[in-house]
């Protein structure tokens, strides 16, 4: 697991403007970070190939991008956040709140499957807005605010769910995460077009620059006329909202609103961030990026599955991963200074 | 901090109201020698858990009932809050604790403290290591014994098993596997052909079971899960995968949802911890010994093992 510490953004260098910051994103795209990864992820795919035949089928893969879509929801929310140079620690407990809201309201033959849907997105959006609005506001750090929403939130799913995992969901709302459609699992086809919408947003729009712009140097940002305070709650909305629809599919793939679902979700999310080359400092990172590295850990964890390593060295593993790709990072960075 | 706060407020407000009301009735079950009304400080292991929130709410229940002033508060996992929780006891001088043990090494403070003080301890549901007055619960290892069991009658005592465990190192996890083991010993036909922890979580269990099948297929003949959360992930996995008719798959607890699908036949069996009676028998102790009357050291609550035949007198 990462090193909470070292994401806290640290001092930027105050030199740069706005149009630079811009530069420098465009070309750290093309830097090495999101290939440095992708030849990983590559390379790892290749060594599980060569040792377990069972790991290059369709069948396989399949399951693993399924097992993926949850943790790259999360991470893609998380990268907007990572950008604009915040963090979010609450979004594991934000999966819990709005998978037992869910689950609430999707018995059978009470309410179409539209409103369990709607309303646990409402709720991770509200949550997320509620994030936005305290950092905002109050200038605290966010990874002060979120720790406190973390806690927050999983008082309030134990609330709602009385402690109590909320069963006897519809067929209709466990279709979302247990489904097919033309033979391929629903959480699959969320999972790409909530990659093909966060990178248009992120890449195409304004907005997206915006984010870039004040992670990158937020004096800059400011200067040239961005509302710093508009942005960060976007950003921590989107952020919510991506984390209510990873939580509506975990509780229907597992047909159950689990109070203490997601716990330590967080960390997997930011880690797929990070790993994917998203720069804990702010202003840097891809979408691309970020499903490469929720791939990775995927492709990781099933594969020491397969292998039937104990899951004790998958967590060695994984640490060591990330801390190669924070190396990676900072040694990128230097470079481009 | 804050819920032990209101906690305490409002039982102080309760304790007030019951004052009033129970003036003259000096013959009250629940009284100690001087007259008093017992108190006795319940520490939980985790109140996120199912199963301990039965045997909590089952506590009060019993509580009520004897007119005795129950404290329950969440240790969350902690051993560490835990000891601190009955170190407040001692403090409040409560004439009884409760103790439902985070961990068998770390929570051990507690009752050597809470026997330092003169104050009754009762281990409810786990162990310590150290011995406290008296201990309430089931045997672990004898759940372990029973899944597997099953497993290797209906198997015909030939076939490839998978066992998940719960998180490794902790009492149940260990004790589990050690009755399935023991089971697993005696029919040299059964291979344990994969373990692995899926941490008691019904997500990881079904991504585990997803795994396993990808690199067993069809050789799995059964799997027996260290609780219900992860067995019912295996359930949806294998019935995913159109494989559930062919895999036998057992895990532990009898929570309302492994009932349900003990039901519907997807889910084998599974084994009957009974939280009310370990709640209800944790408070019944802790009462004998704070009015000095005579009390077993030692209860033991028997598992039991739900199929489809029995079924019909757990569910409720």
């Amino acid at each position: 697991m990462p090193n909470l510490c070292s994401m806290i953004p640290t001092q930027k260098p105050k030199s740069t403007y706005l149009n630079q910051v811009g530069e420098s994103y465009k070309t750290r795209l093309r830097g090495l970070s999101t290939y440095g990864i992708l030849l990983a992820f590559i390379a790892i795919c290749i060594v599980l190939a060569l040792i377990t035949p069972r790991f290059l089928t369709i069948s396989n893969l399949t399951i693993v991008l399924t097992q993926v879509s949850i943790n790259a929801l999360l991470a893609f929310g998380v990268t907007f956040v990572i950008i604009t140079g915040g963090i979010d620690l609450s979004i594991g407990s934000m999966v819990a709140v709005t998978g037992v809201v869910a689950a609430m309201f999707a018995h059978p033959d009470t309410y179409p499957v539209g409103v369990p849907l709607l309303m646990g997105l409402l709720t991770g959006l509200l949550f997320g807005a509620f994030n936005g609005l305290v950092i905002t506001r109050s200038k605290v750090h966010p990874f002060i605010v979120t720790l406190g929403t973390m806690t927050m939130g999983r008082g309030l799913a134990l609330i709602l769910s009385k402690g109590r995992p909320i069963s006897n969901l519809s067929d209709e709302f466990n279709f979302i995460g247990g489904g097919q459609v033309l033979g391929i699992p629903m959480p699959i086809i969320i999972l790409i077009v909530f990659f093909i919408i966060c990178s248009v947003l992120l890449q195409k729009t304004v907005l997206g620059r915006y984010m870039y712009a004040v992670g990158g140097n937020e004096q800059a940002a400011r200067a040239s006329g961005i509302s710093l305070n508009k942005v960060k709650m976007v950003v921590y909305t989107l952020c919510g909202g991506l984390a209510g629809l990873a939580g509506i599919v975990l509780t229907s793939r597992i047909t159950t609103g689990q109070p203490n679902a997601g716990a330590g979700f967080e960390l997997d999310a930011i880690a797929a961030a990070i790993i994917g080359g998203t720069s804990t400092s702010g202003g840097t990172g891809t979408m691309t990026g970020t499903l490469i590295g929720a791939l990775l850990i995927g492709v990781i964890s099933n594969g020491l599955d397969l292998l039937n390593v104990t899951s004790y060295y998958q967590q060695v593993v994984m640490g060591i991963i990330i801390i190669g790709a924070v190396v990676l990072d900072s040694w990128n960075q230097n470079r481009n200074k | 901090m804050m819920k032990s706060v209101t906690l305490l407020s409002s039982l102080v407000f309760m304790a007030i109201l019951h004052m009033g009301c129970n003036q003259g009735s000096s013959s009250e079950q629940g009284q100690n020698s001087e007259g008093k009304k017992l108190v006795v400080g319940a520490t939980m292991l985790s109140m996120q858990n199912e199963f301990i929130v039965n045997v909590a709410d089952e506590m009060e229940k019993k509580a009520n009932e004897s007119n005795v002033e129950l404290i329950v508060v969440d240790a969350e996992r902690s051993p560490l809050k835990q000891v601190e929780q009955v170190e407040s006891f001692i403090a409040q001088k409560v004439d009884a604790i409760i103790l439902n043990p985070c961990e068998v090494e770390a929570s051990s403070p507690a009752v050597t403290k809470a026997m330092a003080a003169k104050i009754p301890i009762i281990n409810v549901n786990s162990a310590t290591s150290a011995k406290p007055t008296a201990f309430v619960g089931s045997d672990d290892v004898e759940s372990g014994r029973i899944a597997m069991k099953y497993i290797a009658e209906k198997l015909g005592g030939k076939g490839n098993v998978v066992m998940m465990h719960g998180l490794m190192g902790q009492a149940a996890q260990i004790q589990r596997e050690q009755g399935a083991q023991e089971i697993l010993k005696q029919y040299p036909n059964m291979k344990l052909l994969a373990h692995q922890t899926a941490g008691w979580d019904r997500a990881k269990g079904m991504a585990l079971m997803e795994n396993w099948i990808q690199s067993y297929g069809n050789q799995i003949n059964a799997v027996f899960a260290q609780n219900d959360e992860m067995g019912m992930g295996a359930v949806k996995a294998l019935t995913d995968a159109g494989l559930k008719n062919k895999v036998i798959v057992v895990s532990i607890d009898a929570i309302p949802d492994a009932l349900q699908a003990v039901k519907k036949g997807t889910l084998d069996a599974t084994v009957f911890q009974n939280a009310q009676q370990q709640g209800s028998k944790a408070i019944e102790t802790a009462i004998r010994i704070a009015k000095g009357e005579s009390y077993e050291k030692e209860t033991l609550i028997p598992f039991q093992l739900v199929t489809k035949e029995n079924l019909a007198k757990f569910l409720n």
